[in-house]
């Protein structure tokens, strides 16, 4: 089975569509490394308050913090589908200039945001704020103007995909993917408009921010883990397809009423709590299911590969999602137990391993996918020249650090629910007194430990990004054909 | 929605949820190495989990003090999460089927 | 044997996909309706802006189990009554400034945002006013000079100046009185409420 051969390595030139990936994937690790950054900043600041006070204040830096997030990730998944796309569609990529300039666009449009949030910061109480600066509306706080902006960038994205598509030749993955895209953007829009009333703005908010990171999302990843495995496992693209209409029928089945989870205290009717807490104990359904197949699949090809370090970000990928959002999405979801866990720090506790082991991981191992082919498909298995010492501890150290802040943020939650929650009736003397509680303080405290960590692995990602393969004499590992 | 819950409750009701999605995903994953390998440990161990599953229902049931619809909704959990792997697992050798013909019929050329 | 059985395939997956995710679709925009109906403005369960008018209580009701709103006799914000459009117009100044001031990404309000600083949902209730007449003015004086009046309780997290004017911060203080009257289905569970005294 195992006939590995060690040959010269093939390098071919990138295709169109891998050139424009590659800007976004270097784009995105840029903004990984603010978000790190102002992340690390907002820690620091629970632990001493007037840092920066009145010049970068915690609303600023937590901005900066959550939204380069999702900007790096949105353009991790449009790297993806860029580098993908030939090879699905069997066909160049259509309009290649034009998503060049949609890149530089789309760029320089968030740099002059972030310039905005840093220098500006906040306006006066009108319109012009909320188009000019900042909406302040957590996680979609993009001005109105780039708000309009992003949605064309994603439509020309869209263009260049579907376009290229419909040339070349359709599939199963592709068919899913177009219409998740168009969902994404649709989505997008119910974030746009203003209202006074709050509980109408929450209800909407809601709408982008659960039905992306909690449906369409999920679904573009199936869709990119999808055309990975047929790439990288050489998996039955019928088997393969087929499972992605599963999950894609598992994952909107429960997710999309998930959404309901969101809606139990913001002034939406009394059902939400029966449909949300009835929806939420379905949403690991598809995880279970992963898990059943994970095991069918081993035990009939085994895992071979010939990217380690993509592997090994893939597992992490698996693991992460199921406890990220699995279990410590259920642990507080039921309105039982949200009632006094909602708003304190278990969101953030329950956000920092989910948006990390659902997203972050899978977008690291596309990026080490493609680096291989940028490299000239090198050797990336087993056995490199330094022993592949810095993906590996790159590796531990990112996830050891994420995992680390995850639980120290949950002891500081659990803290909150009881000081405030329960024994201080909500007040904002209870509040601060849940602050200022022992267990508390020492959580915060692991936390910015955890998040050094987590920096230190990321610096060690990018040194190992820059350099891996670029030594290498041998090429890519042939791995052994798979059957049909 | 029931009545108040106190400290401790609220401590074991997050950890029986915690419990739940655990032991659940504990008893696909040995329910799947069972039917791979045919061992009888893993078939153990499966049920092992299937018990676990049971008392994180009955203990996050208690704890939350759940009545009417919720016990509703833990009997689904309990139920589902027992047929789910069952499910699963017959799709997976449903979908491979074709597959797994192409495989044996090129063993046996 | 080597047929792919019908429960397993392709096509029936697409469609149960499709199906599923149209099915599921319907469901959220019939309730969508629904929830947009009673969550407007003048509703049961979010009043109609000019409850700023009058005084909010929050109480255990015994039907439902929980805290929920009362409205009770008329208290004048500022000690001007206010019609429906200059109290809608007052209360749309106030959350226009607490989006332009990006007070999200500190506090919490309906117990979304960021967790720097204390929830927002009931903090015209909060018992740290020490009473109804000193409150409208601690809370405007807060908001404009947060440097010399933040509330922060030893923990020395400060709330910093965001240059807001008077007329703005009136706004806000109208904005957070309207929040805390929506029915929230007992969030805050047990919150402690500031005194006031019932005139029902």
């Amino acid at each position: 089975m195992s006939t590995s051969t060690v040959n010269v390595p093939v390098a071919s030139p990138l295709t169109a569509g891998q050139r424009i990936a590659m800007h976004y994937f270097i784009a995105a690790m840029v903004l990984f490394l603010a978000q790190i950054l102002f992340g690390m900043i907002s820690g620091l600041q629970y632990l001493m308050p007037d840092v920066f006070y009145n010049q970068l204040d915690f609303n600023v830096t937590r901005m900066v913090h959550i939204n380069a997030m999702i900007v790096w990730l949105l353009f991790g998944f449009i790297g993806s589908v860029y580098w993908l796309v030939e090879d699905e569609a069997k066909t160049e990529l259509v309009g290649a200039k034009l998503a060049l300039i949609n890149f530089w666009i789309l760029t320089t449009a968030v740099a002059v945001v972030v310039v905005v949030y840093l220098f500006v910061q906040v306006g006066p109480g009108e319109l012009k704020s909320i188009w000019l600066i900042n909406e302040g509306r957590e996680y979609i706080e993009a001005p109105r103007w780039a708000d309009i902006g992003i949605v064309v960038c994603v439509l020309v994205f869209f263009y260049n995909i579907a376009a290229t598509f419909m040339k070349g030749t359709w599939s199963g993955i592709s068919g899913v993917l177009v219409l998740d895209l168009v969902a994404l953007a649709g989505i997008y829009c119910a974030g746009m408009y203003f209202t006074p009333n709050i509980s109408v703005d929450q209800h909407w908010w809601w709408w982008v921010i659960h039905l992306w990171v909690e449906a369409t999302w999920e679904v573009l990843v199936g869709c990119i883990m999808a055309w990975g495995l047929i790439q990288t496992l050489g998996a039955s693209r019928k088997v393969v397809t087929t499972w992605l209409y599963i999950e894609v029928a598992l994952m909107f089945g429960s997710g999309i009423l998930g959404l309901g989870h969101h809606y139990f205290w913001i002034g939406t009717p009394e059902y939400w709590l029966s449909i949300g807490g009835f929806f939420s104990a379905l949403e690991p359904i598809p995880l279970v299911a992963m898990v059943v197949h994970a095991v069918y699949d081993s035990g009939r090809h085994g895992f071979k590969s010939a990217n380690h370090p993509a592997l090994a970000w893939l597992i992490a990928h698996a693991f992460g999602n199921f406890f990220g959002a699995g279990v410590w999405g259920f642990m507080h979801t039921l309105p039982q137990i949200n009632l006094y866990t909602h708003g304190t720090q278990w969101t953030a506790s329950h956000g920092h391993l989910a948006f990390f082991g659902a997203y972050a991981t899978i977008n690291i191992a596309m990026i080490y996918i493609a680096l291989q082919r940028v490299r000239g498909n090198v050797w990336m298995s087993g056995g490199l020249s330094d022993n592949g010492w810095k993906w590996k501890w790159s590796l531990g150290l990112l996830n050891g650090g994420v995992v680390g802040m995850t639980v120290a943020l949950l002891i500081a939650g659990y803290d909150q629910s009881f000081v405030e929650r329960a024994l201080e009736g909500s007040t904002w003397s209870g509040y601060f007194q849940a602050q200022q509680s022992a267990w508390f303080m020492q959580a915060m405290n692991w936390r910015m430990v955890f998040g050094c960590m987590t920096t230190v692995g990321i610096l060690l990602m990018f040194w190992d990004m820059l350099t891996i393969g670029t030594s290498e004499t041998r090429g890519k590992q042939a791995l052994a054909p798979l059957p049909e | 929605m029931g009545d108040p819950i106190g400290l401790q409750d609220l401590f074991f009701g997050t950890m029986a949820g915690a419990g739940v999605v655990l032991s659940g995903a504990l008893y696909a994953l040995f329910f799947a190495l069972t039917r791979l390998h045919g061992s009888r440990a893993m078939n153990i161990a499966s049920l092992a989990a299937y018990l676990l599953l049971i008392i994180s229902v009955f203990v996050m049931a208690n704890a939350l003090a759940l009545s009417g619809f919720w016990i509703l909704v833990s009997a689904v959990m309990l139920i589902g999460y027992f047929l789910l792997p069952r499910a699963i697992w017959h799709l997976c050798v449903g979908t491979h089927a074709a597959e797994a013909a192409a495989t044996h019929s090129r063993a046996t050329q | 044997m080597n047929e792919v059985p019908w429960w397993s395939s392709e096509t029936l997956w697409r469609k149960t996909a499709i199906w599923v995710t149209a099915f599921m679709a319907v469901v959220l925009i019939v309730l969508t309706f629904d929830t947009v109906r009673q969550i407007t403005a003048g509703g049961e369960r979010v009043p109609a802006y000019n409850v700023i008018n009058q005084k909010i209580f929050y109480e255990v009701n015994s039907d439902r189990g929980y805290q929920v709103p009362r409205i009770g006799e008329t208290s004048a914000l500022f000690g001007n009554e206010l019609n429906e459009a200059d109290a809608e117009a007052l209360v749309t100044l106030g959350k226009l400034t607490v989006q332009a001031k990006n007070c999200m990404n500190c506090h919490t309000l309906l117990g979304n945002g960021a967790y720097y600083a204390p929830d927002l949902t009931k903090a015209w209730l909060d018992p740290g006013w020490v009473n109804e007449d000193l409150r409208e003015q601690l809370m405007v004086q807060f908001l404009m000079d947060p440097e010399n009046n933040a509330r922060t309780f030893g923990t020395g997290r400060r709330m910093p100046n965001l240059g807001i004017t008077e007329k703005e911060a009136h706004g806000i203080v109208a904005f957070l009185k309207w929040m805390s009257s929506i029915d929230t289905n007992g969030f805050p569970r047990g919150f402690k409420p500031l005194e006031q005294e019932d005139g029902a």
